[in-house]
C-alpha cells in the first residue's frame, strides 16, 4: 500500500512538471497553430537560470523568479524572431523552431559549461515526512502543490477575466475576435510569453527533483511535452492536466514495475491515441 | 458630402483568384445600404475586404474620410465598424454572457446601456445567457452576432446575410431588430432575401462578377423588373 | 540510347561524378577520403529525406530508423556471418525488405494524420527504435554497440570511396528518373496543393505511403553504407542528432532538388570538419552547431529554397514554391468567400 501511495505521489509530482511545460504549448498551438519545437529549449533555460541564480544567492525564490524573467524574455525573442516571419506555414515553422531548439541548446553550453550539474533542493524542501509507514518525499508534496496551485490560477483566468475569455476565443475563431477590434497578435505575444515562462519554471522545479541537469534535457522535454498535448488534445488546457498526469503516472509505475518499458511508454501511449483518436482525449470546441 | 464609407475601384484577391474587379461605392451617413447580387458575385468578400480580412490589391476605401485599405483588421474595427460575418463568428465554447464580454471594449455605463437596450430587443439572449454559444439555435447566434457587433459604440455595422437559413418568423424578428437600430447606427447589409432587404434598406448596389454595376433608391428597384430580373433573377 | 536526347543536366551530372571519381587518386590521405565517404552516405540519405520534405511535402522526424535499420542489419549480419560480400549483399538485402516493411506499416498508420502530428508520430517511433536497440543487447550490444570485419575487398579506403561514389550515382540517376516520372508529378502536386489532387482523383494515402517506401528503403541502404565505412555500429544510427543533421543537409542545399542535399551534405560534412579542426584555436569552435542553427534559421526564413533551389529560380524564372505553403490558410479564405 505505501509503495503505491509512493509511486502515485510520484507520478504526481513528475505530471505537474510536465504540466507546466505542456501548459504553454497547448495554448499557443491552440491559438496560433504554432507547433514550438523550441519549447524544450525554454525549459532548459529556465532551468540553468534559475538553478544559477539559486545556487548564487542561496535563495530558491531567487531562483524560480529569474528562472520566469529568462523564460518571459525568451519566449518574446522566440515569438518576435523565430515564429512570427513563418505564421501560417507549418512546414517552415516545424523546421524553424527545431533549429532554434539545437541553438538554444548548444547556447546553454557556451553560458554554463557543457557539464551536468548537481542541484540540491534547499533546507526547508528537503527531507521527508512519515505519516504511519508512509514516507512522503516533501519536495514531490512541494510541487504538485504548486501545480495544482497555477491550474487553478490560470483556470480562473482563462475562465473568468476578459483576457482569458479572448485567448479561449481566439482559439475557437481568430478572424471573428480580431473584427471584434482586439489585436490578436498582441495576445498572441501575451500567451507565448507566458507559455514560456511556464515552461521555464517547469525546468526551475524540474532541476531540483531530478537532482541533475544537462543540455540535452531540452529536446528530451520537447518531445514529452508533445506528447502530452497530443494525448490531451491539441490546445485543450485542461486535457493537458489530464494528459500530464498520466503520463507522469505510467512513467512511475513502469519505471517500478517494467523498467525496460519506461522509456517507451509515454510514445507508445501517444502512438496509440494518435491513430485511434488523433484529435486527443479532449477536444477543443471550434 | 462623402459618405461614411466610400470605396474607389477596389480590387481584391483570394490566392490567385480575382475576386473582386471594380467595387465602388458609397455609404451615406445614417442610412442602410444593400450589397444585392447573385451567389458568388463577390458580396461577403467585398465584406471581407473593408474589415481587412483580405488584402487590397488596388483602389482605395476610406472610412469616415480616413484610407483604411490594407490597415490590420482591428485597426478598422476600431475606427468604429461592427462586423457581423456570414457564419456569424459565434464563439461555440463560450457562453453568450463571455461572447458579449469579448466583445466589449469598456465596460463603462454607455456600454451598459447599450447593451441593456440591445437585450430588450433580443430577450432571448438574457434568456440563455449562460448557454454555451454551440448550443444555440441559428437565430439565436444571428441575433448574438448582431448584438455583439452593435453593444459597442460603432458608426457602421456591416451584416453578411442575417436572413441565412432562418426560418420566416425569425427572419421577421431580425428585420424588425435591425429597423430599430437603424436609427441609430449606419448599416452595410449583404442579403439574399429581397423582401428583407427592400424592408430595410433606402439603397441599393448591386455586385455582379466582382463589378459594381448597378446602384439607385430601394423604391425604385422595385419598380424596376428588368434590373431585377437581369442582376438578381427575380421576377 | 539516342544521345541526343539525353538532357544537358545529365551531361554536367555525369561529368561532376566523373571528377569525383578522380579524387582518391589525388586525395591520397585516409582522413580526407573518408570525409568524402560520409558526404556520399549523406548525400543518400538528405536525397532520400528530400523525397518526403521536398517532393511530397511531409516533414518526418523518425526518417533516421531507416538508416538505424540499414546500419544495424548490416553490422549484425555481418558479424554473426563471415565477412564476405555474400554476407554483404544478404545484409543489403535484409536492410532493403525491413526497411520497405517499416515504412510501409508506419506510413500506413500515420500518413492520413496532419503535419505536425505525423512529423511529431515519427520522432516518437524512432524513438521507440532507439530504445529497442538499447534494451536488445543480445541482439545489439546495447549502448556500447560491436565491431564487425569487412570483406576483403572493403578494407582498401580507395574502394570504399568508389562504393559509395558509385552507389551514390546510381541512386541519384535512379531518384532523378522517380521524380520525373508521373508519378513523381503526382507526388509534387501533392506538396502544391493535397486537397486539389485528391480531388482530381488521385489516392494521396496511396502515394505518400509508396514515397515514404522508397524514401525508408534509399535511407536504409545509405545507413548499410554508413555501417561498413566505420566497421562499427552503436544506437547512434537512431540517434535523431542523425534526422536534424540531414534535414539541415536537405534544406540548406534546396529542398525539391536531388542535387541540394548532396551539396547540403558536401557543406555541412566540411563544415564540420573544420569548425571541430577550429576547436583547439577557440573553445567556442566545438559549439560549431550554434553557427550551424542559425544558417539553417536564417536559410529557412530567407532562402525556403536552399541554395540550389534559389539558383534555379533566378535562372529559370519559375516561381517560388519550395517550403512555402499557405493552403491552411487559404483554406479558411476559400469557406467564407462567396
Amino acid at each position: 500500500m505505501d509503495l503505491i501511495i509512493s509511486l502515485v505521489i510520484n507520478g504526481l509530482a513528475t505530471g505537474m512538471l510536465i504540466f507546466l511545460l505542456a501548459a504553454g504549448l497547448t495554448l499557443i498551438f491552440g491559438l496560433m497553430s504554432v507547433l514550438n519545437f523550441a519549447h524544450g529549449g525554454l525549459f532548459i533555460w529556465g532551468a540553468y537560470t534559475g538553478v544559477w541564480v539559486y545556487q548564487m544567492s542561496n535563495s530558491f525564490i531567487l531562483g524560480i523568479i529569474a528562472g520566469i524573467i529568462i523564460g518571459l524574455l525568451l519566449g518574446l525573442v522566440t515569438e518576435r524572431l523565430i515564429v512570427r516571419p513563418v505564421y501560417g506555414n507549418h512546414i517552415q515553422q516545424i523546421l524553424i523552431t527545431l533549429g532554434f531548439m539545437l541553438v538554444l541548446q548548444e547556447m546553454i553550453k557556451v553560458v554554463f559549461g557543457p557539464d551536468q550539474k548537481a542541484v540540491f533542493p534547499p533546507e526547508y524542501l528537503a527531507g521527508s515526512f512519515m505519516i504511519g509507514d508512509i514516507v512522503l518525499i516533501k519536495y514531490r508534496l512541494f510541487i504538485i502543490v504548486i501545480g495544482l496551485l497555477i491550474f487553478i490560477l490560470a483556470t480562473i483566468i482563462l475562465k473568468k477575466s476578459r483576457i482569458g475569455l479572448i485567448v479561449r476565443a481566439g482559439v475557437m475563431d481568430k478572424e471573428m475576435v480580431q473584427s471584434l477590434g482586439i489585436n490578436i497578435k498582441l495576445v498572441f505575444m501575451l500567451v507565448f510569453m507566458v507559455g514560456a515562462g511556464l515552461a521555464a519554471l517547469s525546468g526551475v522545479f524540474h532541476s531540483i527533483y531530478s537532482g541533475v541537469i544537462y543540455a540535452e534535457m531540452g529536446l528530451e522535454f520537447s518531445i514529452l511535452a508533445f506528447i502530452v498535448v497530443v494525448i490531451g488534445g491539441m490546445g485543450s488546457f485542461s486535457g493537458s492536466l489530464f494528459a500530464a498526469i498520466l503520463v507522469g503516472l505510467a512513467q512511475a509505475f513502469m519505471a517500478y514495475y517494467v523498467p525496460a518499458l519506461s522509456l517507451a511508454v509515454n510514445m507508445l501511449l501517444m502512438v496509440i491515441v494518435l491513430i485511434f483518436r488523433p484529435q486527443g482525449l479532449f477536444q477543443v470546441k471550434e | 458630402m462623402e459618405g461614411l464609407l466610400v470605396l474607389k475601384q477596389v480590387e481584391a484577391f483570394i490566392q490567385h483568384y480575382h475576386i473582386l474587379h471594380d467595387i465602388s461605392f458609397e455609404v451615406p451617413k445614417g442610412e442602410v445600404t444593400v450589397l444585392l447580387g447573385r451567389n458568388g458575385a463577390g458580396k461577403t468578400t467585398t465584406l471581407r475586404t473593408i474589415m481587412g480580412l483580405n488584402q487590397v490589391s488596388k483602389g482605395t476605401v476610406s472610412f469616415k474620410g480616413e484610407a483604411i485599405a490594407n490597415r490590420t483588421t482591428h485597426q478598422i474595427a476600431n475606427k468604429g465598424i461592427g462586423y457581423v460575418p456570414e457564419d456569424q463568428g459565434i464563439f461555440n465554447g463560450l457562453t453568450v454572457g463571455e461572447n458579449m464580454r469579448v466583445a466589449m471594449k469598456k465596460e463603462d455605463e454607455e456600454t451598459m446601456k447599450r447593451m441593456e437596450w440591445v437585450l430588450e430587443l433580443f430577450p432571448d439572449l438574457k434568456k440563455y445567457w449562460k448557454k454555451e454559444g454551440g448550443q444555440l439555435s441559428g437565430g439565436q447566434k444571428q441575433m448574438l452576432a448582431i448584438a455583439r457587433a452593435y453593444v459597442n459604440k460603432n458608426d457602421l455595422l456591416l451584416i453578411d446575410e442575417p436572413s441565412k437559413g432562418l426560418a420566416p418568423i425569425i427572419v421577421d424578428k431580425v428585420t424588425e431588430s435591425i429597423q430599430q437600430m437603424k436609427e441609430q447606427t449606419t448599416i452595410v447589409l449583404v442579403e439574399q432575401n429581397f423582401m428583407m432587404a427592400s424592408k430595410i434598406g433606402n439603397r441599393f448596389y448591386i455586385i455582379d462578377d466582382g463589378v459594381t454595376v448597378h446602384h439607385g433608391k430601394m423604391d425604385e428597384l422595385k419598380e424596376d423588373k428588368i434590373t431585377m430580373k437581369k442582376y438578381l433573377g427575380i421576377s | 540510347m539516342n544521345l541526343r536526347h539525353v538532357d544537358k543536366s545529365t551531361w554536367i551530372y555525369l561529368a561532376a561524378s566523373l571528377l569525383l571519381l578522380l579524387v582518391p587518386f589525388i586525395v591520397t590521405g585516409r582522413s580526407m577520403q573518408f570525409i568524402f565517404i560520409q558526404i556520399f552516405i549523406f548525400a543518400i540519405f538528405a536525397m532520400s529525406y528530400d523525397i518526403l520534405l521536398g517532393f511530397t511535402g511531409i516533414i518526418s522526424f523518425g526518417h533516421v530508423m531507416f538508416f538505424g535499420i540499414g546500419a544495424y542489419s548490416t553490422a549484425i549480419v555481418m558479424s554473426r556471418l563471415d565477412s564476405t560480400i555474400g554476407s554483404f549483399l544478404l545484409g543489403v538485402v535484409i536492410a532493403v525488405i525491413l526497411a520497405s516493411i517499416v515504412s510501409f506499416i508506419v506510413g500506413v498508420l500515420t500518413l492520413r494524420l496532419k503535419k505536425h502530428f505525423y512529423a511529431m508520430l515519427t520522432l516518437a517511433l524512432a524513438g521507440l527504435f532507439l530504445v529497442a536497440a538499447e534494451k536488445w543487447r543480445s541482439l545489439t550490444g546495447g549502448n556500447d554497440g560491436f565491431t564487425f570485419r569487412l570483406p576483403e575487398i572493403f578494407r582498401d579506403s580507395q574502394n570504399m570511396y568508389m562504393l559509395c561514389l558509385v552507389s551514390l550515382v546510381l541512386i541519384f540517376f535512379g531518384l532523378r528518373r522517380f521524380t520525373k516520372s508521373p508519378f513523381g508529378r503526382v507526388l509534387m502536386s501533392i506538396r502544391e496543393n493535397e486537397n486539389r489532387t485528391e480531388s482530381l482523383g488521385y489516392k494521396v494515402v496511396h502515394y505518400k505511403v509508396i514515397a515514404s517506401v522508397v524514401a525508408g528503403v534509399v535511407a536504409s541502404f545509405a545507413g548499410v553504407l554508413y555501417a561498413l565505412s566505420l566497421r562499427f555500429v552503436n544506437t547512434g544510427v537512431f540517434a535523431t542528432d542523425l534526422t536534424i543533421d540531414v534535414l539541415l543537409m536537405t534544406i540548406i542545399g534546396g529542398v525539391g532538388t536531388l542535387v541540394g542535399p548532396i551539396l547540403g551534405a558536401g557543406l555541412v560534412e566540411f563544415a564540420h570538419h573544420w569548425l571541430s579542426g577550429l576547436a583547439d584555436v577557440h573553445w567556442i569552435f566545438e559549439r560549431w552547431i550554434i553557427l550551424y542553427g542559425t544558417i539553417y534559421i536564417l536559410v529557412v526564413i530567407f532562402f525556403p529554397l536552399g541554395i540550389v533551389g534559389t539558383i534555379q529560380s533566378k535562372f529559370t524564372n519559375r516561381p517560388l514554391r519550395g517550403l512555402r505553403d499557405n493552403r491552411k490558410a487559404n483554406e479558411k479564405k476559400g469557406r467564407r468567400a462567396s
